[in-house]
């Protein structure tokens, strides 16, 4: 690590381009479909949000079969050249995340106060300030959300290692590089892209704490 | 006579179902300010929530200004603003908050002097308070804050959820006072329901009694709940607290409320007619009804409170005040069923 090895470096940097794509699909779509899963009420919505959570729970290997099925150059998808790649990769991890960011965005939007709705309209704004308001104030469990989606998306090998195939320089992640050095006996190198993972989460950690005092 | 700011035509309004206001007609004149009195689940909110364009009635027509207007109507929104009974703050600092409606109209020109403005009416210093975080004001802040939120916005419409329902009472006075400014600095008509009748009667160009989701009387009369006794044929009563029969007519049902309007006061006991009905009590307050100029008395009778005006005689004499017994006189056929 500290001597810059240049793969170990292409490993980190590919973790993290995947995982920001992937994590930012997810939040672009499932925040506006938590929002609405939470706020309101339509026939339906209780086996659809039992659906969300189960999802919530879906196995990363059992998303990489099904997207290397798509994506593979006999599937539906295969024309788009997309298996072995980094877009790939960010395609199943935001159907990993999407669930989670989902559900999570209408736990934190359900559990905000009926009262909310009337300080808002109260005070005069239209439908889109009232739905923007609506994601301020609950901003802290829409944090939390996005902090639980995107630990999920940084650990996960299943999808990475299925779709991307761990090819060096190109579509390897950490996770998969950790795969790849602990079966070749480097315990080490396996360690230390470990604390890599670690150093991420804990400043994505410090950032949304920076957040969450605003 | 003024277009009417407001005017509310065959309006019903229901939650699962269930009828929880039911208005023929009314208006509400501009630059007015009207009270609401009843009691807890009588419609109040309900009314209040529906003129502040917060929700759409289930049938029947709200027009603002001659227009029909429903939530996020585009010529009423920065009009009209509902403060609610329980004061609630965004996540934001009292600036921020009070701010919040003045940014919705993109109107950020002078926004610290309009707030620190806001915030003076309602008795909170700017430089102690502006920079507070929402979860550090005691209830009484929060709803000075809410309200300062409101007259920050200078609505035409300043309508009034139990503003003092939930405060201490420098907290209410400083409420109240604001309130009143909003029509005073700039013709705002104010809506307020509030169980606090000697304010409402003190202030009020008119007052509407609801109960029930229907609004009827002036406010003066008072609510008599069933269950009613027929201790002998005919005669039918209700005990009160101190054993006094309250003399009613043959109700349509055992449950019923009635409504007495109280005729006059006197301090003794003497019928006048035979359909006179005269229950002793004990004044507790006196007010002065500010669109007649007439002193009105609370009267305690039992545990029931009956609202009546003074005769200019009485005024004069000022032989009527709190803690006097006294006697009330009403007569069968001014007793309403609802």
């Amino acid at each position: 690590m500290t001597s810059g090895n240049a793969e170990t470096y292409s490993a980190i940097w590919a973790t993290v381009k995947v995982s920001s794509y992937s994590i930012a699909c997810s939040l672009f779509i499932g925040i506006p479909l938590g929002f609405c899963l939470g706020y309101f009420d339509f026939s339906g919505k209780k086996p659809l949000r039992t659906v969300v959570d189960t999802l919530m729970a879906l196995p990363t290997v059992f998303i990489g079969l099904l997207v290397y099925a798509f994506l593979t150059q006999r599937g539906p998808l295969g024309g788009f050249g997309l298996l072995f790649t980094l877009p790939g990769i960010a395609i199943g991890q935001t159907i990993l995340a999407l669930p989670i960011v989902i559900g999570l965005s209408a736990t934190a939007v359900e559990g905000m106060d009926q009262k909310l709705r009337i300080a808002i309209m109260s005070m005069g704004a239209n439908r889109r300030q009232l739905f923007l308001s609506s994601l301020w104030e609950a901003r802290h469990g829409l944090l939390a959300g996005a902090i639980a989606a995107y630990g999920r998306v940084m650990t996960e090998v299943g999808i990475s290692m299925m779709v991307g195939g761990n090819i060096k320089w190109h579509t390897r992640t950490i996770t998969t590089a950790i795969a790849l050095e602990t079966n070749k006996g480097q315990f080490g190198l396996g360690v230390a892209l470990g604390l890599v993972l670690l150093a991420i989460a804990f400043c994505v950690n410090v950032s949304v704490s920076f957040l969450r005092r605003r | 006579m003024d277009l009417p700011i407001y005017e509310i035509s065959s309006l019903k309004h229901s939650y699962a179902g269930q009828t929880v206001l039911a208005i023929e007609h009314l208006k509400v004149q501009p630059a007015s300010i009207v009270g609401l009195i009843g009691p807890n689940g009588s419609g109040k909110s309900s009314l209040l929530r529906l003129l502040g364009l917060i929700e759409r009635p289930t049938q029947g027509k709200i027009l603002f200004n001659g227009r029909l207007v429903e939530p996020f109507s585009e010529e009423a929104r920065f009009l009209i603003t509902l403060l609610p009974q329980e004061p609630f703050l965004m996540k934001r600092s009292v600036f921020n908050n009070v701010s919040y409606g003045l940014k919705l109209r993109g109107n950020g020109k002078g926004v610290v002097q309009k707030v620190n403005e806001a915030l003076k009416l309602v008795g909170l210093p700017s430089q102690d308070f502006a920079r507070r975080p929402w979860y550090a004001l005691s209830g009484g802040e929060a709803q000075r804050v809410a309200m300062a939120a409101r007259l920050a916005l200078k609505p035409k419409v300043l309508l009034l959820d139990e503003p003092t329902a939930s405060v201490d009472a420098a907290s209410a006075q400083l409420i109240k006072e604001a309130s009143l400014r909003a029509r005073q600095q700039w013709g705002a008509t104010l809506i307020v329901a509030s169980h606090d009748w000697q304010w409402l009667y003190e202030i009020c160009d008119d007052i509407l009694h609801i109960f029930k989701g229907k609004i009827f009387g002036t406010g003066r009369e008072t609510i008599i709940f069933g269950p009613w006794r027929e201790p002998e044929p005919g005669k039918w009563v209700k005990v009160l607290s101190d054993k006094q029969q309250l003399v009613i007519p043959a109700p349509p049902n055992t449950e019923t409320a009635a409504v007495i309007d109280v005729l006059s006061v006197s301090e003794d006991e003497l019928r006048t007619s035979d359909d006179d009905i005269v229950l002793r009590g004990t004044v507790s307050r006196l007010s002065l009804e500010k669109n007649t100029d007439q002193v009105v008395a609370t009267i305690i009778v039992g545990n029931l409170p009956f609202t009546v005006g003074l005769t200019p005689k009485q005024k004069r004499e000022r032989t009527i005040f709190p803690g006097k017994n006294i006697f009330i006189h009403y007569s069968l056929d001014r007793v309403k069923w609802i």
